[in-house]
């Protein structure tokens, strides 16, 4: 059934690269601009740590290696599951219908259907960080493949349950970008900066904590006990995903929606 | 072993609560949620009915009688509150999987085909989908463009298609799992004269070569005549009329369209059961009630104030047929 | 005939006010993330002034003067989306056959935006960067902030416009919007004042207008006034200028590349 899904997803991403390569000028353009993009950011903490070489026992290391992991996550995320960010339109248009007419899984078919492989870009540009931050040896790739996966799980099925409160709330779309966006934001900054409470929200509710620092605090020091706890943290929270979106869905089969029937 | 009844209804039932959706504000929606001042509305009401395999029926309401929410709910997409609904002898809202590889769906206002690719690449993406043998897929595919005449449209980006264009790539996506069962919800909504036409005839053609029934909601009483042999009409959520087309307009209204042409550039035809509606140019334009004043007494009263030069006798249009089913607050009754 | 044509394109800005008001989930989102920057950055200024602060400034007044850049930039509504999708529908062909130019009514409507974003997004600012830090900087610096500010902000909205103007050519305006940002973000100094950059980015800079819209504004902040308010004035009415010139040279070749798919 996995192996089915899998393959399913597959053949989605595939399609949607067909589609993109369509336009293959844009998706050039795409892909070099989200790399760009990061890169451009990242000069803001190249001057500031030119400065300042630690900052609370951070180094211009550690952040390039947080880039890169948050980046190339995110990267992930939108090539092989750019639905999510469409997920809460997709719910409130009504578009999940005609998935609901087809025999394979809602969740799956609706965050393939818009994967973006123009996230190759921050993907690209997110490898480079890693690289270009000296902090990990060649050895380390395996742990470093599993730590990315990990993140993008956990980006993904933030995603879901994020966007699938339109099945309770309607139009969500601001709401649930802003969370999406400081989910981002905040995996960007180190987390020494935050304080106790902060901390807490951080490693649960927005679990910025597991999307950048912690992948850091682990590839500081690659074990496989270390790695297999994220990832395990990781399906958790797809699990948790799933559920909430099959609790929305029935929800929607029940036909409870701010919309007019006809 | 092939079940009896393609479409089995019996007193299927849906409401909604219905939240006013106010102004947007995150905070009014959640406090919406927890607040209890909901109204109920009654969207399909103990609807009864059975569709034979093979059929082509037309269902026919005005909006908001519950005709998408009876095909959402025929598809697998909405659970009912009461009553049974068997399709193609599964349970919708309990088989939705067995089902989907069964059915298939053409929104007319929505589309499954990729804006940015050609439609073939949508068709292989649903062989996948339809998990359908890779070789088979192919000759099917190739199978139904030629049917539906797809030529080079197969291998044009959607966003370059015209409207009709699109929607016989849509229908031949629809059919390309053989399916036992079409729904359509406004197929020809959008499309002008000789595409409706073209699709209308594609869908009964296909639909006889496959034996696959077609249950299809529209407001075009074309499609309805063109595609369709029986018609359903409900309103309120409630079955008003079930049965052949050709007898909803024999039986339910016993009502002519005449155009006069005479000499005379008006015609005063004040007459029971007649019904003026349009006098001047020479033209006169009525329409009988036969029931109540016959032919005959027309065409006298008319004779009386000028010479008749030409006269054309129409059955009533399709359309004052149904809006006079949907006036009625009568129940289902099935004609003699 | 100026007042009718001005009364005309004041009607677009009205309209827009009064959708923003009506959908103000998009203008909390921002402020709840507006008032999450600042927090974050409060807390990196201190762990900075514990390594030893780089600038003769403290924490407080960058904290404030992160407050006036992000006002500024986040006041300006993000109109490119809009008008990526108005042309990716075609909708934009028949405002080409109306009596109004089509640039100046965005523009017009964008303003109309900016003038309901900006008040919330400033009281955001001045009440979050007043819990953040307990100081408040002397009200002369803010008053002359306040104007400058705005006049910027609708600069940056008429450069949005440009860069939704660009769907004419690229299917997805998006990456340009991000890379265009990033580059404000460094060169117009958004977080870090413009000093603390290597001399290299200070003069790529000078050739842009992001300096004198985000940086210079919010050093009177600062209390490093990069510049006079009457030379910011002049460099503020050279920018617009240049935006606008800029902005109507892309629609009238966009406008004669139109075609129109479908049947």
């Amino acid at each position: 059934m996995v192996a089915e899904n899998l393959s399913f997803a597959r053949a989605l991403v595939t399609t949607n690269l067909k589609a993109a390569v369509a336009l293959r000028g844009a998706f050039v353009i795409q892909v070099v601009f989200m790399a760009l993009n990061n890169f451009t950011f990242f000069v803001f903490w190249w001057a500031l740590m030119g400065h300042v070489t630690t900052l609370r026992g951070w180094r211009i290391g550690d952040i390039q290696l947080l880039f890169g992991m948050v980046a190339a996550a995110f990267g992930l995320t939108v090539t092989v599951a750019g639905g999510v960010r469409r997920l809460g339109r997709f719910i409130e248009d009504g578009a999940l219908d005609t998935l609901l007419t087809q025999p394979k899984p809602v969740l799956v078919h609706a965050l393939g259907m818009h994967a973006q492989p123009s996230g190759a870009g921050d993907f690209i540009s997110g490898l480079i960080f890693i690289v270009w931050s000296g902090q990990i040896s060649w050895r380390a790739t395996p742990f470093v493949v599993a730590v990315i996966v990990a993140c993008t799980l956990i980006l993904i099925a933030c995603g879901v349950v994020f966007f699938s409160l339109a099945f309770w709330l309607g139009r969500v779309e601001s709401v649930a970008t802003q969370l999406w966006e400081l989910l981002v934001t905040f995996s960007l900054y180190p987390e020494p900066l935050f304080g106790g409470t902060l901390r807490l929200v951080l490693f649960t509710v927005l679990p910025a904590g597991f999307v950048g620092y912690l992948p850091v605090r682990i590839l500081h020091a690659p074990s496989l006990a270390n790695v297999a706890i994220l990832l395990l943290v990781a399906m958790a929270y797809l699990c948790l995903a799933v559920l909430v979106f099959d609790y929305g869905l029935r929800r929607y089969a029940s036909g409870s929606r701010f919309t007019t029937f006809g | 072993m092939p079940p009896a009844a393609a479409v089995e209804l019996n007193q299927l039932s849906k409401s909604f609560r219905v939240r006013r959706a106010r102004e947007t504000g995150v905070e009014t929606r959640v406090r919406d949620l927890f607040r209890r001042d909901t109204q109920t509305v009654v969207a399909v009401d103990k609807l009864s009915f059975a569709i034979a395999p093979g059929e082509r029926v037309a269902f026919i309401g005005p909006n908001g009688a519950g005709k998408s929410t009876t095909l959402k709910m025929l598809a697998g997409i909405l659970r009912p509150d009461a009553g049974d609904v068997r399709v193609l002898g599964f349970v919708p809202s309990r088989q939705r999987r067995q089902l989907a590889f069964q059915i298939g769906t053409v929104f007319g206002q929505r589309s499954q085909l990729w804006y940015q690719l050609p439609p073939r690449d949508t068709f292989e993406l649903l062989g996948r989908v339809y998990e359908i043998d890779p070789g088979e897929h192919r000759r099917r595919i190739d199978t139904l463009s030629s049917v539906f005449a797809l030529g080079a449209l197969a291998t044009t980006p959607v966003r370059h298609l015209s409207l009709g264009e699109r929607m016989r790539c849509e229908i031949v996506a629809s059919l390309l799992h053989s399916p036992r069962m079409l729904f359509l919800d406004e197929p020809t909504i959008g499309l002008d004269v000789s595409a409706k036409a073209m699709i209308r005839e594609l869908l009964w053609t296909e639909s006889e070569r496959e034996r696959v029934t077609l249950l299809l909601t529209s407001h075009d009483t074309g499609d309805m005549e063109r595609v369709c042999s029986r018609a359903i009409v409900i309103n309120h959520g409630r079955l008003l009329w079930d049965g052949p087309i050709s007898a909803l307009r024999r039986s339910y209204l016993k009502a002519k369209r005449v155009t006069l042409w005479s000499d005379a550039d008006r015609l005063e035809l004040t007459l029971p059961g007649v019904r003026v509606l349009s006098s001047g140019s020479y033209r006169t334009e009525l329409d009988i009630s036969l029931d109540i004043t016959p032919l005959g007494q027309l065409v006298d009263a008319a004779l009386r104030q000028a010479s008749i030069r030409d006269m054309a006798i129409e059955d009533a249009p399709l359309d004052d047929v149904i809006r006079a089913l949907y006036a009625t607050a009568s129940s289902a009754s099935v004609p003699s | 005939m100026i007042a009718t044509q001005l009364a005309k394109y004041a009607a677009f800005s009205r309209i827009a006010a009064s959708q923003a008001r009506r959908e103000r989930n998009e203008l909390y989102g921002r402020m709840a993330f507006f008032a999450v920057i600042l927090g974050v950055f409060s807390s990196l200024w201190r762990a900075v002034e514990e390594a030893g602060m780089p600038v003769a400034a403290d924490p407080k007044s960058l904290v404030w003067y992160l407050a006036a850049t992000e006002w500024i930039l986040l006041s300006a509504p993000p109109i490119h989306i809009e008008i990526q999708e108005a042309i990716r529908r075609g909708d934009v062909v028949y405002r080409l056959g109306h009596p109004v130019s089509y640039v100046v009514a965005e523009l017009a409507a964008g303003l109309g935006l900016l003038a309901v974003r900006a008040p919330f997004l400033g009281l955001t600012a001045f009440f979050c960067a007043f819990a953040f830090t307990g100081w408040i900087p002397p009200l002369t610096a803010l008053f002359i902030v306040v104007p400058f500010g705005f006049a910027a902000s609708a600069v940056i909205t008429a450069l949005y416009l440009g860069i939704g103007l660009l769907a004419f050519w690229l299917q997805d305006v998006a990456p340009v919007y991000w890379v265009w940002q990033k580059l404000m973000f460094v060169l117009g100094g958004l977080m870090l004042p413009l000093e603390l950059y290597p001399a290299f980015v200070r003069r790529a800079a000078v050739f842009t207008p992001f300096p004198s819209l985000l940086a210079a504004p919010a050093s009177f902040v600062l209390g490093t006034n990069l510049v006079t308010p009457g030379a910011l004035a002049g460099r503020l009415a050279f920018w617009s200028g240049v935006t606008a010139c800029a902005v109507s040279w892309i629609f009238r070749r966009a406008a004669s590349t139109v075609t129109i798919n479908g049947g």
